[in-house]
């Protein structure tokens, strides 16, 4: 591998490269930042890493995903003996609290791309064990590249999106099948607090729970009485609450703040919710002075 | 055709098509709001429910939003209104209330929470009750209040805002409950029964009035807290707006109900001396109910009032279907494509093929700490008697035998002062046929399951018929309580298990010293929160 990259064809494509070590060699692989978003499939041997802190043991065909505000490294900066490969890619726009962007060479719908930035930035780290499809993947871009075939920057860029999405279900599922459903549910229920202003749909969220979103209605319905959409609706307006409350700012701000598209339709969701108008409701707490 | 034919048809069609009377409950949980509709013979017509969040800012926080809370009742209230009751042509009658013991949050004189509420799993005030229990005014408080001292009642945690956040504190025009908080956002007024009173650490359950030296320790006068009623309160204040937003008549009475503790007594049917309930779900609890309170010197047991001349008392556990979880989640799943309740039945199933006893294998279930009968907080899970033929099956039976084992410990106390011949069981753990079975058999009593398994929201319909007349008291009430599923002791399994339990008895005390240390050790080494 090792293919000379970051070309006219493959701006976004910073690195894809394939590290075989055979003996344990000191001061290489310190705790560092990488560059863009990184993809990296364990392929032989047996590495203790440390990556966001947190102690690692990781073996063949273990994938771990890196965006660039994490660390990843070896807490002495040993490299030890073992096979690695990793593919780092430059999105548009990566940031923490921002929706990722990957940019004009991705076919992945613009939701889509959201989705894959927030479930990243949610997870630190992304640790998938025994996950041997990426390294599959990340062969057959490998063999585009050497091989320079009628429209292989196409097939490359298509296959960096299919690995985007199957690491994306993959972490739904894992998230799935450890854990219950209360747990699950209740790392959603974090989520939409951090971001109320997004414009979540339920194929945002049973993707996020890695259900589709029939099973993922129909379960959130039998937990918690309401449908995903409705108890969405419940956090914004309990939150609205307590704004109108506890500061001065306008019912405007607030419903926009709060996810609704216009202060119309939040004071029609509260006015159905509470029996009171946002108006009636904040001059009711004044006048109880 | 015959004339009884036609009466028949005319009396279904009177009934499908007369107003029948009927009332609602809702019952504030520790996870969601679940509101039911009962006919006047107590009969469960259909329920709805919502859930809300807790949230935990920091590893001792247990936290909710009142304002979630409180609009999530209206949501199960109003999905219940539209579904069940127009839909059956209902009239409502009065509509109870019960709620999770020991919530509290701040309130300014707008009505305005000042913070969250902190809910009963909230430990920040270790330290304030932990002082306050070695002291002699812990011993008074407690047996004026019938509360243990602990980090879980409003006492201790008024007690550590007053010490932690001055400035809330200063601000706070009232200390209440959720329940009260939903009740005030429902009428405009301050109400707390003295069943939920009883249960805040504040309120003297032999005088009926909130306790001088318990509001003293807490910093506050009696203003700052909610005025006392009976559990048969009636508000006909319901505000304007929430009569149009659910479509009920002006003037339905909200009865103010009490504790879910006490309720889900009544709600099993026990109201008197003789029996015992014991529910094993999340948590546990076990509970007797009597004319006069249970005198413990080691103030191991609560004593709460269901209404006047009816206290409940027992004890409550960490340890309940929580431990079961968490050794399913650990040790159930083989691989990760297994699901989780199916990783839950196969263990259970394996732990059912098992012997009475586990073949020796014991298990000390204390790993969230224990309450009652310990009250040790560094106290944590053992396996004794490991040996070389145990396999996964045998300690997932020791795991569910530990857990009734603990029942048990607090069961035995119990009958010091209170004979027990038959225990209700409820919850969800309790209820299953294998744990209902364990139970029976190492309490070596005759068990019934509640045949409605939401006994606190029972309770509550029981109350409120009681007080519109249905019932001409709450004993009345509480005989028409049904259990069909009934098991009794197998002597030969209960014979296993005593020397067993004598053991685990025994170690439970025994590793006291040892609880302290590997506690410390532990809080030293505590992983960082991920």
């Amino acid at each position: 591998m090792n293919t000379p990259l970051r070309n006219e064809h493959f701006l976004h494509l910073y690195e894809l490269t394939n590290l075989k070590n055979q003996t344990v060699q000191l001061a290489r692989w310190p705790v560092h930042k990488s560059v863009g978003l990184r993809v990296l499939c364990i392929t032989d041997g047996k590495f203790e890493w440390t990556i966001e802190g947190q102690k690692y043991i990781l073996y063949p065909n273990d994938v771990l995903v890196i965006c660039p505000w994490q660390t990843l490294g070896h807490q002495a900066g040993t490299l030890e003996i073992g096979a690695f490969e990793w593919l780092t890619v430059v999105p548009e726009v990566l940031e923490k609290e921002t929706d990722l962007r990957l940019g004009a060479w991705s076919n992945l719908l613009e939701g889509d791309q959201k989705i894959t930035g927030k479930l990243l930035a949610a997870h630190a780290p992304v640790v998938l064990p025994q996950f041997k499809l990426v390294h599959d993947i990340i062969l057959k871009i490998d063999n585009e590249i050497e091989r320079a075939e009628f429209a292989f920057q196409t097939r490359v860029n298509q296959l960096i999106d299919e690995l985007l999405v199957v690491i994306v279900r993959q972490l739904g599922q894992q998230q799935n099948q450890r854990r219950d459903f209360p747990q699950v549910f209740q790392k959603l229920e974090q989520l939409l607090r951090e971001d109320l202003e997004h414009p979540w749909t339920v194929e945002e969220m049973s993707a996020i729970v890695g259900l589709g979103s029939t099973a993922f209605t129909e379960k959130v319905k039998a937990f918690s009485g309401f449908s995903p959409l409705n108890y969405l609706i419940n956090i914004r307006i309990s939150e609205a609450i307590k704004l109108m409350k506890r500061t001065n700012k306008s019912l405007t701000d607030i419903a926009l703040e709060m996810g609704f598209y216009s202060s119309q339709h939040f004071s029609t969701t509260f006015k159905k919710l509470t029996g009171y108008t946002p108006g009636q409701y904040r001059k009711k707490v004044m006048n109880d002075e | 055709m015959s004339v009884v034919n036609i009466a028949q048809v005319l009396s279904y069609i009177k009934y499908y098509t007369s107003n029948m009377d009927c009332i609602i409950t809702i019952n504030i949980g520790t996870t969601a709001v679940k509101a039911s509709v009962f006919g006047m013979k107590s009969q469960l017509l259909g329920s709805r429910k919502g859930s809300y969040p807790i949230f935990h800012p920091k590893p001792e926080y247990s936290e909710q939003d009142p304002e979630q809370v409180f609009l999530t009742v209206l949501y199960a209230l109003k999905n219940l209104l539209n579904d069940e009751i127009r839909t059956g042509k209902h009239n409502v009658i009065a509509i109870g209330f019960t709620a999770s013991m020991h919530s509290v949050l701040a309130v300014n004189r707008q009505g305005v929470p000042l913070s969250n509420a902190m809910i009963w799993a909230d430990n920040r005030a270790q330290r304030e009750a932990t002082e306050l229990k070695q002291s002699a005014l812990g011993k008074l408080i407690y047996d004026a209040t019938g509360t243990p001292i602990h980090p879980m009642s409003p006492l201790a945690k008024i007690a550590w805002w007053a010490r932690h956040e001055p400035s809330l504190f200063g601000r706070t025009y009232k200390f209440i409950s959720i329940k009260e908080y939903v009740l005030f956002q429902l009428t405009g007024e301050y109400l707390i029964d003295h069943s939920m009173a009883s249960s805040t650490g504040l309120f003297n359950i032999h005088r009926l009035v909130w306790e001088p030296q318990a509001l003293a320790f807490a910093g506050i006068n009696a203003n700052q807290l909610s005025e006392p009623v009976s559990v048969f309160h009636q508000s006909t204040q319901l505000k304007k707006q929430y009569v149009q937003l659910l479509g009920l008549s002006a003037n339905t009475p909200l009865v103010v109900g009490g504790n879910d503790g006490c309720l889900a007594t009544l709600g099993a049917g026990v109201i008197a001396e003789g029996a015992a309930t014991l529910t094993i779900g999340s948590s546990g609890a076990m509970r007797v109910a009597g004319k006069r309170i249970l005198q413990d010197d080691q103030q191991r047991f609560f004593n709460y009032l269901l209404t006047e001349g009816h206290y409940i008392s027992g004890g409550p556990t960490n340890s309940g279907g929580v431990v079961f979880e968490w050794f399913s989640q650990q040790f159930g799943a083989s691989s990760n494509h297994l699901d989780y309740e199916i990783a839950t039945e196969q263990l259970l199933k394996a732990a059912e093929n098992v012997q009475a006893g586990a073949e020796g294998l014991l298990f000390l279930p204390y790993i969230l700490g224990e309450r009652a009968p310990l009250w040790n907080a560094n106290a944590r899970g053992v396996y004794f008697g490991v040996n070389i033929n145990h396999e996964r099956r045998h300690f997932a039976r020791a795991t569910v035998e530990g857990i009734v084992f603990q029942m048990h410990s607090i069961g035995k106390l119990l009958q010091k002062y209170r004979s027990i011949d038959t225990i209700y069981v409820n919850g969800a753990y309790a209820s299953m046929p294998f744990w209902a079975q364990l139970l029976s058999d190492v309490f070596n009593k005759t068990v019934y399951i509640n045949d409605n398994h939401d006994s606190a929201s029972l309770g509550v319909a029981l109350l409120v018929l009681t007080n519109i007349g249905a019932y001409g008291s709450l004993s009345e009430a509480a005989k028409t309580v049904t259990s069909h599923e009934v098991y009794y002791p197998n002597t030969v399994a209960h014979d296993n298990y005593a020397p067993l339990f004598n053991i685990f008895e025994r170690l439970s005390h025994k590793l006291g010293d040892e609880f302290d240390a590997i506690a410390a050790l532990q809080e030293k080494t505590e992983p960082a929160i991920a």
